[in-house]
């Protein structure tokens, strides 16, 4: 049984890393932590129309001076991976990525496996660190690290969420 | 009437800057506005084509307090259109969006975009909710814009339509160095 204060664990750790501002194409799983950071006067977050869109408002904000996390599925790393690769890793501009792992255990539509498959050797291709907790232990144990890791090198990193610590979309 | 070209366009608006963001778009924007107008508020980007007008976007929501002016391209824009709806939804007061609209994609050898077809920017720009979107072909009527840009609240997209060519200005391949500048000039802005 998914214990479902997985959401506000991931909302409690970005905001005590200080990222308030927040970006999304939203996603089933990850509208609940979604909901966290809506019902917060303290965030603010912008719909966009497609993930990459997405990268390039958040690397401005980060020029700006401020952190800012980018919330979607998996397969929203399909539409914005020439952006991350171009522009954060090529200019090292510090971003994190939060997507729920559709396509893994559990999944119920054929067309999410592909990408499901490739997200890690995605990530790895184009040198990103990603962290891939399976509880909520594990995810208190990593994030904050994680986050860390990527103000100090300036490089975008990676949380993915998947079905084992989130229960997944159940159709 | 003379066409205008990109070139006189971007030192006309240069001639009007003082503390300003510009947020200039990979390949002619950027080369143009790096030999013509060099300052540290400027923010060239070089990779991500399309995203001109949303890093402008987050920059302008980062900073509020600062007049952001991004200088997109007709290509580019069109690649992004999404991001017009964004800015309308948003909508920023510090933020403009100014295109370049030579109707091809110039970098890549002259092919054309849809603006050379049937497309008009201004018009998607005003269907996105963007209400203020003009577009303007001499220095007489740019002139105008940019009174209105420097004074009025924002988001403002104006459309210029420049002549074809390609810039002779060097490519500068600090990828890393120019970004970095420019946060750091802003930061202390």
């Amino acid at each position: 049984m998914t214990d479902q204060s997985w959401a506000k664990h991931v909302a409690d750790v970005l905001r005590r890393n200080d990222i308030r501002l927040y970006a999304t194409v939203p996603d089933f799983i990850v509208s609940h932590v979604l909901d966290e950071l809506w019902a917060d006067p303290e965030c603010r977050v912008v719909t966009t129309t497609r993930e990459e869109e997405a990268v390039g408002l958040l690397s401005g904000a980060w020029l700006a001076g401020q952190r800012g996390a980018l919330l979607m599925q998996n397969s929203g790393l399909g539409n914005c991976t020439n952006a991350l690769a171009s522009l954060n890793v090529a200019s090292r501009v510090p971003l994190v990525l939060v997507m729920s792992q559709r396509g893994d255990l559990g999944e119920f539509n054929p067309a999410q496996v592909p990408m499901g498959r490739a997200l890690t050797r995605i990530l790895d291709a184009l040198g990103i660190r990603w962290i891939r907790p399976t509880s909520i232990a594990e995810l208190e144990r990593q994030a904050d690290g994680v986050i860390q890791l990527c103000y100090v090198s300036g490089q975008p990193v990676a949380i993915v969420l998947p079905t084992e610590l989130t229960g997944g979309k159940k159709g | 009437m003379s066409p205008l070209t990109r070139a006189d366009a971007t030192r006309y608006l240069a001639s009007r800057l003082t503390d300003e963001v510009v947020v200039s778009n990979l390949g002619q924007a950027s080369l143009d506005l790096l030999a013509i107008a060099d300052r540290p508020l400027n923010c060239y980007t070089f990779g991500a084509m399309g995203q001109c007008s949303s890093i402008g976007l987050g920059i302008a929501i980062g900073r509020p307090d600062v007049r952001v002016i991004c200088l997109d391209g007709d290509g580019s824009l069109l690649m992004n259109l999404g991001s017009l709806c964004t800015i309308a939804a948003e909508a920023p007061r510090n933020y403009v969006l100014m295109v370049w609209d030579n109707e091809v994609h110039q970098t890549t050898g002259g092919q054309p975009t849809a603006t050379a077809r049937r497309a008009s920017l201004v018009a998607i720009a005003r269907g996105a909710g963007i209400e203020k979107s003009l577009e303007v072909r001499t220095l007489d009527e740019l002139e105008r814009a940019v009174d209105r840009i420097l004074a009025e609240d924002g988001p403002l997209v104006v459309v210029v339509k420049v002549d074809r060519g390609s810039t002779t200005a060097a490519f500068d391949p600090d990828v890393i160095g120019e970004p970095a500048r420019f946060r750091k000039a802003l930061a202390a802005r």
